[in-house]
């Protein structure tokens, strides 16, 4: 009898409040460890500044000496760490356009640089200068890309919602002597893009 | 001689107390039984699986020895694995094709209990299980050709790991959480996965998903095991290229099981939609089949819905696994057109599956029941005799004796292979051995059979019957034997009569009680 008048003049029971505590103190005890679920993901720490262009032979891209139509795999952001640079999230394609696209100027108007992750599916695509073709390529779902803006024109990546039709890219710099710079890169779709998921054209 | 056997000397005391203290551990509630004579391997392919699951543990633990998993070396490591280790290629293809077994294994599994219904009757949580046990082995297999880093391998990883990253919302999170944020990651993170999570998972599942009463039967054991080490000679795994970045990879598919699913990513459609939801809502579908089929029967005959249900499933699995593998060869056209299937054109087939599935399942439904039908009217005319393979105890023996000398044989010529660097020949010779193993294990079970079937006995009113028998051209009993060989047995078999009838005249006793015994396993020394 007693309880349900309790029950009429107090909204909370007694033994509600104690499973609130319960619960609460339960909570407490396991907050610390949310945060403790950054142990899983494992950012990249590597420095976004500038850096020259090294080619895989090892010297620095020049754009006096580059072929024209033609490409070459380079490495951003470099680690100095031979394992880490290995890896295909920092592999680019720098490609100096062909003459029909402009790729004829001796300035950094003729190069391009684009992620090598399709944004399909992730596999490697690479330019293809061949006559007929002069565009990219990727093998696993044939995604082709315009190697002018860096956009899929044709396969799956080209049916996908921007910004994940657009590639990635690196802008460039050049000394007085035509040596290329990879200028300082942001992360950002609306930026340089995100590696394997794209970037808005502007 | 008898009395050191009955005996129980320190060991055998040992090992039974050994067995007598199992009584208070978990084993006791799970009933083993060691069939004594053949019993279709159909009932036992979980066994099967969970065998192959083993020979997996056992091989990759030894892989485990030599590979480095890290993005510049993996490759390297399985090369030196394969080309200088002492028998690494044989744990490597062991390892391999096992992998392909348990997939094969479980899939058979699972569209046995399926048809046969074995999911009713509180057997749901069975089923389930089983189900979730096969995705992650899937899983396992697809993380282990993965950790290779071969370019197939390299791209299967970033398949899956861009799949994972196209899940609205959380994907991202779960990528950079579950694979990290790189390849070497990506490396490390699913061989952490392949040789301890998924495989924890499992005997975690396992735990739940084995039934009481398990079956495991040394000849067919055997001969999987055989059949493994076999494939591997006649098929060796190969390599692949040595995944580079800078040189990007050609054409490559995925393995068999996941061909399927393949086509379906190569009709250009949404990743996440093809790619997670397609195969995520198939396992659903296979996942809720035991609530949603409401038949009183069991038999696939008695239930044609459900029986069409799966033939569809396996007909559209089969046909978009030829589908996943097939990219037309003439490389003058371009690859997009090579890659990409039409998705009108693949969904519509995979619509027109599902009538013709049906018509195809209430065709043989119908066939059956009709050859059922017969076979019951037929029942009292028809001839009743089963044939039978029947070895008197003499030749039992030689049989022996011929399979461990050809066993001695198989050795030599896989020793010579191994040393003569022919190493597929001799693992095919090694699986040959276990083969025939499997062979010799089941004569011998046979004749301890028969020697465990007490003489009848001596019957003199018998004996006219016997001699009758005798005179009587060579029976179908007879005919696996030597013509010879039988001529003489009928002419000893009056002499030796009321010793030695009992293998030749088995059919005689078929209903005898005696010999139901026989059947019974190793697990019911308990019992008895």
């Amino acid at each position: 009898m007693s309880e349900q008048d309790s029950k009429k003049t107090k909204p909370l029971s007694r033994r509600d409040f104690l499973k609130l505590l319960g619960a609460g103190g339960t909570a407490v005890a396991f907050a610390p460890f949310v945060p403790w679920g950054n142990f899983m993901p494992n950012p990249s720490t590597a420095s976004l500044e500038k850096a020259p262009v090294i080619l895989p032979d090892g010297t620095q891209a020049n754009l006096k000496t580059f072929p024209i139509n033609h490409s070459e795999v380079i490495t951003y952001p470099k680690t100095g760490d031979r394992v880490l640079d290995g890896e295909a999230f920092r592999k680019w394609q720098f490609i100096r356009l062909p003459e029909e696209l402009g790729g004829t100027k001796d300035d950094i108007s003729s190069f391009r640089a684009y992620s090598m992750i399709c944004l399909h599916l992730w596999c490697l695509w690479k330019y293809w200068p061949q006559e007929g073709r002069k565009r990219g390529e990727c093998p696993c779902h044939g995604s082709m890309y315009n190697p002018v803006t860096g956009t899929a024109f044709a396969g799956p990546a080209s049916l996908q919602a921007p910004p994940s039709n657009t590639l990635p890219q690196l802008n460039f710099e050049t000394d007085t002597d035509g040596f290329m710079y990879i200028s300082p890169v942001t992360w950002g779709v609306n930026a340089n893009g995100v590696v394997g998921y794209g970037r808005f054209v502007k | 001689m008898a009395v050191s056997l009955s005996r129980r000397t320190g060991t055998v005391a040992f090992i039974n107390w050994i067995w007598d203290g199992l009584d208070r551990t978990i084993f006791t509630s799970i009933k083993f039984s060691f069939p004594a004579r053949f019993v279709s391997p159909f009932g036992f392919l979980g066994m099967l699986t969970f065998i192959t699951f083993i020979i997996l543990g056992v091989s990759g633990a030894l892989l485990m020895f030599y590979y480095e998993p890290i993005i510049d070396r993996a490759w390297d490591s399985v090369a030196f694995i394969n080309d200088e280790v002492p028998f690494g290629f044989h744990i490597r293809n062991i390892h391999y094709h096992g992998s392909n077994a348990m997939v094969l294994l479980a899939i058979l599994h699972m569209y046995y209990q399926f048809f046969s219904g074995r999911y009713k009757i509180r057997n749901e949580i069975l089923w389930v299980t089983g189900i979730i046990l096969g995705t992650v082995t899937i899983l396992e297999a697809f993380t282990g050709y993965d950790i290779i880093f071969s370019e197939r391998a390299e791209l299967a990883i970033s398949i899956a790991a861009s799949l994972t990253n196209s899940i609205p919302i959380a994907g991202p999170t779960i990528r950079d959480a579950m694979f990290g944020s790189g390849f070497h990651d990506f490396v490390l993170r699913f061989y952490a996965q392949h040789v301890f999570i998924l495989p924890v998972v499992m005997l975690g599942l396992m735990a739940v998903h084995f039934p009481r009463f398990l079956v495991f039967d040394v000849p067919m054991v055997m001969a999987i095991s055989g059949a493994i080490l076999i494939t591997g000679g006649v098929f060796p795994i190969d390599l692949g290229f040595k995944f580079e970045p800078t040189v990007p990879p050609g054409i490559t598919v995925p393995e068999w099981y996941l061909t399927g699913l393949y086509a379906f990513l190569r009709t250009q459609y949404d990743k996440f939609v093809t790619g997670v939801l397609w195969p995520g809502l198939f396992i659903l579908s296979l996942l809720l089949v035991p609530f949603i089929d409401r038949y009183k029967k069991f038999s696939w005959k008695d239930r044609p819905i459900i029986t069409a249900f799966g033939i569809t499933g396996i007909a559209q699995i089969m046909v978009t696994t030829y589908w996943g593998f097939y990219i037309p060869s003439d490389t003058t056209i371009p690859l997009v057109e090579r890659l990409v299937i039409d998705p009108v054109y693949l969904y519509s087939v995979m619509i027109i599956m599902v009538p013709m599935s049906f018509g195809f399942s209430y065709m043989m439904i119908h066939l059956a029941k009709d050859a059922e039908r017969k076979a019951k009217l037929a029942k009292d005319k028809g001839p009743k005799k089963v044939a039978k393979i029947e070895l008197s105890e003499k030749w039992i023996n030689w049989v022996i004796v011929a399979l461990i000398a050809f066993m001695v044989f198989l050795n030599i010529a896989a020793y010579n292979a191994a040393l003569t660097g022919m190493n597929n020949l001799s693992i095919f010779f090694a699986g040959l051995i276990l083969i025939v193993f499997a062979g010799l294990f089941h004569v011998y079970r046979y004749g301890m059979n028969q020697a465990n079937i007490p003489p009848p006995p001596p019957a003199p009113l018998q004996q006219e019957k016997l001699k009758a028998l005798a005179e009587q051209p060579a029976s179908t009993q007879m005919k696996e034997l030597p013509d010879s060989t039988a001529a003489k047995s009928q002419k000893e078999l009056p002499k030796n009569a009321p010793k030695e009838t009992a293998p030749q005249i088995k059919a005689e006793s078929s209903g005898h009680s005696l010999k139901r015994e026989s059947n019974l396993g190793t697990s019911d020394v308990k019992k008895l």
